[in-house]
Order: C-alpha cells, then sequence, then structure tokens
C-alpha cells in the first residue's frame, strides 16, 4: 500500500485535475455538506485523513474482545450471538399488558422492559389528585408488588434474557419488586437478570421525571448499584442514557460526553463507598443514540467504547476486562419519526436498527412507527420486532466483526468525536462534574440551545424529514390510533384499594418507619424497601416516606 | 399616553409528562418573537397555571402535553378561567395531540391546537393575530 504522504499527493492531484473541473461543470448539491454535528463532510476519505489523526492499528482499533474495543467487546460478536430482541412495552393495568407480553414472547422476544405510567414513574398512587387522567396512559400502572404479580403472571423471569424497567427515580423500588417477584416465583437470582434504566441525573435536564433533589436522588440510585455489587452482580442496576440528552437537543456528540460524566458521577459515589472499581464497572451499561446521520452514529457507538476502555484503565486502574468492556444498548429510531405518513417510519427505524448493528451493540429494540402519534399499537410493536429479526438474519451482516472498522470515513468522525467528547467531559470536570455542571446551567443550556439549532436547522431544511419540510402533501392516512380502555384509573384504584385491605397494616407501617429511618441516616435503603414492597406497600406510600427524607425536586422555570 | 404593551404568554406544562424541550423551544421562540414569556416549570396543576397567569396578566397560555390527559387538562383550565372572571385569557395547545381529538378540545374552548411539527413562527404569527383582534 501506499504511503500517506504518497496518497496526499494523490488525492490532491485528483482533487485538482478531476473533480474540481469537474464540479466546475457541473455543479454539486449543496455548496456545503454539513453532518448533524455541524461538521463539514468531505467529497471523499482517504488514508491521509487518519494519518492525520496518527491512526494506528493497536492505538485506536485493536482487535474484537481486545483492548480497546472500538471493534467490539467480544471476540465473536454476532457470529455467535445477534443483539438481543428487547420490547419496551406496557399501557393499561397489568392484565392487559401481561396478554401483550406473552404475545411478544411468542414472536421472539428476549428482553422485556416495562413502560411505566407517569403516576408511577413519578411516585404517585392512582388515587392521588396528580395522577388524574394520567393512568395507564404512557405506561402500565404499578402501584405495588400485586401489579407485577399480575404483570409477569404466567411468565417465568428466568424465561428471558432481561427484565427491567425504564424507572428512573423510583428505580430502586422497581428493583426490590423484582427481588421479590422473583422469590415468589421462587427464582434464586442467579438465574434471571433485572436489567433497570435507574439513571436518574438525565431526568433533571432532559426527561423530566425527577422526585427528590439530585444529591439524594444520586444516593438513592448508587443504593440500587450496591445492593448488586453485592447480592446480583451480573444484574445491570443502572443503564446510563445518551438518548434523551440527545434527543432534548445535545446532539450525540455532547450526549455521550454528558453520559460518560454521569457515569463517572456513579461510580465515584460507589467508590466513596468503599467498593473497588472492578466491583462495579462491570455492572455498567451505556444506552446510545442514532438521531444524527448514520455514519455519526456507527463512529459514536464504536468509539464510545475506545473512550470507556481508556477511561476505566487509565482513570479508574481497573484491571478486571469486564471494567474495560462496555455492554452498549440502543433503541432505533432514525432521526426524527413523523406523525405524517407514519408507515414511512419504518425505514427510519430499519436504518436506526442498522446502525446499531455496525455499532456493536449488545441489546436493542426497534421503536413502533407509530410512536409519534400514540402508545404503540399491536401490529406496530410486532413490525419493530420483526425488523431486528430481519436485519439479524437477512442479510449477512453479522457474519463478520465489525463489518465498517478501518473505513476511512467512519473512523475519522470517530476520531474527531472522541476529540470532542474528551474536551466536553473535561469542561464538565471543570465545572465539578455532573452535579456542578448541572446546578451550573452548563448541561441544560447545551442542550437548549442545541434545541433551537435544530429546529432551525430543520425550518431553514437543512435538516430535511421527508413528507414534511420536503416533498409535503396534503392529504394524509393515519393508522387507527390506539387507545386504552377508559376504565383503567378505576380498575387500578379497585385493586389498590384491595391490595391495602389485604395486608398487614402493622408490617407495613414497620417496613416504612425503617425506610425512614435508613433514609435520613443515609443506611442503603435497599433491605428497607425490598421488606417494605413485600409488604405491599404502594409506590405512593414508599415515596412519600422517601420525600420527607430526600426533600422534594423544585421545577426549573428557566428557558 | 398610548404605549403598546407586549403580548405576555404562560407556557405552561400540565400533568406529569416530563418533555419539555418543546416547550422551551416555544417559549424562547416567542421571546426572540417579542413577547413577555414565562415558563412554568414541569408537572403543575391546572389550579396553579391558571393563578400564574392571572398574577402574571397573561393574554395568552400555550399548554405543552405530551402524556395524552390532554382532554381532561386543558378542559379543566377552560373551566377554570371561565370560573375566575379570567375567559379573555386565550388558550393554546401543543404536544401529541391526535387530530381526532382537536375539535373535541376546540368546542371545549382551546382556541388552537399545534403539532410537534408546526414551526415556531406559525405559533407567534397566530397568538399576534389574536392578540390583534381586539
Amino acid at each position: 500500500m501506499d504511503k500517506p504522504d504518497t496518497i496526499r499527493q494523490k488525492a490532491e492531484r485528483w482533487r485538482c485535475d478531476v473533480r474540481d473541473p469537474s464540479v466546475q461543470t457541473v455543479p454539486e448539491r449543496h455548496p456545503h455538506f454539513l453532518n448533524d454535528a455541524g461538521d463539514e463532510v468531505q467529497p471523499v476519505y482517504t488514508p491521509a485523513d487518519l494519518d492525520a489523526d496518527d491512526f494506528g492499528h493497536a492505538s485506536h482499533l485493536g482487535f474484537p474482545g481486545e483492548y480497546p474495543y472500538t471493534r467490539g467487546i467480544d471476540p465473536a460478536m454476532y457470529r455467535r450471538e445477534v443483539p438481543i430482541v428487547s420490547a419496551y412495552a406496557g399501557f393499561g393495568d397489568p392484565s392487559d399488558s401481561n396478554k401483550r407480553y406473552r404475545e411478544l414472547i411468542q414472536f421472539g422476544v428476549q428482553g422485556l422492559s416495562v413502560a411505566l405510567d407517569l403516576p408511577t414513574q413519578l411516585g404517585y398512587d392512582p388515587d392521588d389528585i396528580m395522577a388524574c387522567g394520567e393512568v395507564g396512559r404512557m405506561g402500565v400502572a404499578i402501584s405495588s408488588l400485586r401489579d407485577l404479580e399480575i404483570l409477569f403472571d404466567g411468565i417465568p423471569l428466568d424465561s428471558l434474557s432481561s427484565v427491567g424497567s425504564t424507572a428512573n427515580a423510583i428505580g430502586p423500588i422497581i428493583l426490590a419488586m423484582y427481588i421479590a417477584l422473583g422469590e415468589k416465583q421462587g427464582m434464586d437470582p442467579k438465574r434471571y437478570t433485572v436489567a433497570l434504566q435507574n439513571d436518574v441525573l438525565k431526568e433533571y435536564v432532559a426527561r423530566g421525571t425527577q422526585i427528590f433533589p439530585p444529591k439524594p436522588a444520586l444516593r438513592f440510585t448508587v443504593d440500587a448499584l450496591e445492593w448488586c455489587v453485592h447480592n446480583a452482580p451480573h444484574w445491570i442496576p443502572i443503564t446510563v442514557c445518551s438518548n434523551h440528552l440527545d434527543v432534548a437537543g445535545a446532539g450525540s456528540t455532547a450526549g455521550t460526553a454528558f453520559t460518560l460524566a454521569n457515569t463517572r458521577c456513579y461510580l465515584d459515589d460507589a467508590l466513596r463507598r468503599g467498593l473497588h472499581i472492578d466491583q462495579v464497572a462491570p455492572l455498567m451499561r451505556l444506552f446510545l443514540n442514532e438521531r444524527e446521520d448514520f455514519f455519526l452514529a456507527v463512529a459514536n457507538y464504536r468509539v464510545t467504547r475506545r473512550i470507556w476502555a481508556k477511561l476505566m484503565r487509565e482513570h479508574y486502574g481497573a484491571r478486571d476486562p469486564a471494567s474495560l468492556k462496555i455492554r452498549i444498548m440502543g433503541y432505533a429510531h432514525g432521526p426524527r419519526e413523523t406523525a405524517q405518513e407514519p408507515l414511512n417510519n419504518i425505514v427510519r427505524i430499519t436504518m436506526g436498527a442498522l446502525t446499531c448493528f455496525f455499532g456493536g451493540l449488545q441489546d436493542m429494540r426497534c421503536a413502533s412507527y407509530d410512536e409519534a402519534i400514540n402508545l404503540p399499537s399491536d401490529e406496530a410493536v410486532k413490525v419493530a420486532i420483526r425488523t431486528q429479526q430481519i436485519l439479524a438474519h437477512e442479510f449477512g451482516i453479522t457474519s463478520t466483526v465489525d463489518p465498517l472498522g478501518g473505513g476511512y470515513y467512519v473512523e475519522t468522525l470517530a476520531n474527531r468525536m472522541e476529540r470532542r467528547i474528551q474536551e466536553i467531559m473535561n469542561r464538565v470536570d471543570d465545572l465539578g462534574g455532573a452535579l456542578g455542571a448541572m446546578e451550573n446551567g452548563y448541561v441544560k443550556n447545551t442542550i437548549s440551545e442545541g434545541a433551537s439549532r435544530r429546529q432551525k436547522a430543520f425550518e431553514r431544511k437543512e435538516r430535511v424529514s421527508v413528507g414534511m419540510n420536503i416533498f409535503p402533501v396534503k392529504t394524509e392516512s393515519r393508522p387507527q390510533t390506539f387507545r386504552i380502555d377508559a376504565n383503567v384509573e378505576q380498575r387500578q384504584i379497585a385493586r389498590l384499594q384491595q391490595v391495602k385491605s389485604e395486608r398487614n397494616p402493622h408490617r407495613v407501617s414497620a417496613a416504612l418507619a425503617e425506610l425512614a429511618s435508613n433514609a435520613k441516616d443515609g443506611v442503603n435503603v435497599m433491605p428497607a424497601l425490598i421488606e417494605a414492597v413485600k409488604a405491599y406497600a404502594t409506590m405512593g406510600e414508599m415515596c412519600t416516606v422517601l420525600k420527607s427524607a430526600y426533600g422534594e425536586y423544585e421545577p426549573d422555570q428557566s428557558f | 399616553m398610548n404605549h403598546e404593551r407586549k403580548i405576555r404568554v404562560l407556557i405552561a406544562k400540565v400533568g406529569l409528562d416530563g418533555h419539555e424541550v418543546g416547550a422551551r423551544l416555544v417559549a424562547r421562540g416567542l421571546r426572540d418573537a417579542g413577547m413577555e414569556v414565562i415558563y412554568t416549570g414541569l408537572r403543575r396543576t391546572p389550579e396553579q397555571v391558571v393563578r400564574a397567569a392571572i398574577d402574571e396578566d397573561v393574554n395568552v397560555i400555550g399548554v405543552s402535553i405530551l402524556s395524552g390527559s390532554h382532554m381532561a387538562h386543558l378542559t379543566k383550565l377552560r373551566r377554570l378561567l371561565e370560573e375566575q372572571d379570567a375567559a379573555d385569557i386565550h388558550l393554546v395547545a401543543g404536544g401529541v395531540i391526535p387530530p381526532e381529538d382537536i375539535s373535541a378540545l376546540e368546542a371545549a374552548g382551546v382556541s388552537r391546537v399545534f403539532d410537534a411539527s408546526s414551526p415556531v413562527s406559525d405559533i407567534a404569527d397566530y397568538i399576534n393575530s389574536i392578540c390583534a383582534q381586539k
């Protein structure tokens, strides 16, 4: 192969003698081609671009399953196991959702993440005034252990590769419920896997289901991590998310940087409790995004593994290879799902899913094509599962590991992203870490500015969405809006009352008193939560106790 | 003296959903369009929103809802405005609202429902037009 200098000279010759005369005769479609990170995209990439970044095979790529894990955390990757088919599902009351779960499992779903309704996510019982009109709408209502029992009726926890939930502020409570449910099903925690989101820090700046102030919320979250280290080290107690940060406006570069900063915040809290990095790092997982340009997404997934490996080894002194290999999950949406012509979203989701395969992810979900309109319909959820299965098995894209690795464009993007992510992480460090950067407003401002920039780019048609701002049409067809049963709220309230009438009130009040005192004293609350859950304390009761110990979040009115 | 007061808008999040990108984006956009904008922050009750609207003497309340509970909350907001002699405050809504619900919302006194694809400039134009009609 030619030396980089020779290639650079040859590329220069090509530009002067071939390309420039050609585009002077017939111009290109745009004067500049920009990607979603705002960078100019060159007409072609060559080894000379990689050379400019001091690219080395060993330092930047390595081999699959070896440091720095750019090409994947496993030596065999998808030749051994294709990405896990997960579904994010839940609506109405637990029996409605149980029926759908059983269908999804027949379609080949391996992992279930329970979508929770907002009252549950925010710690309100269905009879609370704040819950009015919201019960069972955005997900399923889980007001006590009884609801989780109904939700998983006939579904043994070990029949799935993982069970989990997008619980964040209430993450440790849902963890306690899964532990109690496992016991009810007579199952050793070794035999099943709980994978939670439980990433509370991003709630304050992007997702918005925070209950407590950030500092006690952080402690609460890390209680779940600490419990798992000692009792279920193969579980995933925290999945740190870039997805919501990116969508809110941070974009994937800043989104990943903030995600890694948030991860450090959780890890540092665990280390302050006396845990070693090699005890906690292997339990972490990241949730990264694919909503920007296709190749940016692929570069992001791949380079984040490299950044992680270096961070663990160089900053934290991790020695266990399990600490250096970060598992990544994705949720394929495509750049922008539209409510108009919703079937077109299937194509967007498919391309988003392809970035997950090319990015070497472990676990993924495909969105439903009607998510921009309503809760996913039955049909849309099934198409989503089939999309992932078709990609995994029909095209041969899983036959070799990291097929885009070494590509001049992808690797150049990855190198640039790595530098930017490092810069933003350093800035967060200067502000005192994730909590400091949040208090200072840096994170929220970055997100707000990004959202405005993105919206303006869309209005100027620099970012396009077919059928929306280019090739729009007036007439449109829509799928039937999927509606939940209007009586869900009443049924959920009735079940709550029944649970309350059947339980032992002394056991409940003793458990809640223990929870209150542990939360006040800064003792790990997991054992008290597990006991409260088993006594059928309700979500609202547990959160009320925790609010009096931790305080409540004050809404931010800035914009 | 006849000096023109700027249009005052309260951007409100009612219900429990935590998606505030749209609300903040519209708040910024309307401020850039020369309006006085106040944002409530997340998870306000209809009572709190109406109180703030009256205290702040706004012309328009822009409600952002993505959780699906728009019917209950917007109907209640309109009713509270009537009850508290503030029926002249315009109520507009945006977020994720199925088109088949729009006519019912309009019948319930919501002046206009925007969807997620509406440019902020359209929202500003609309608010300017309804406030000029007096």
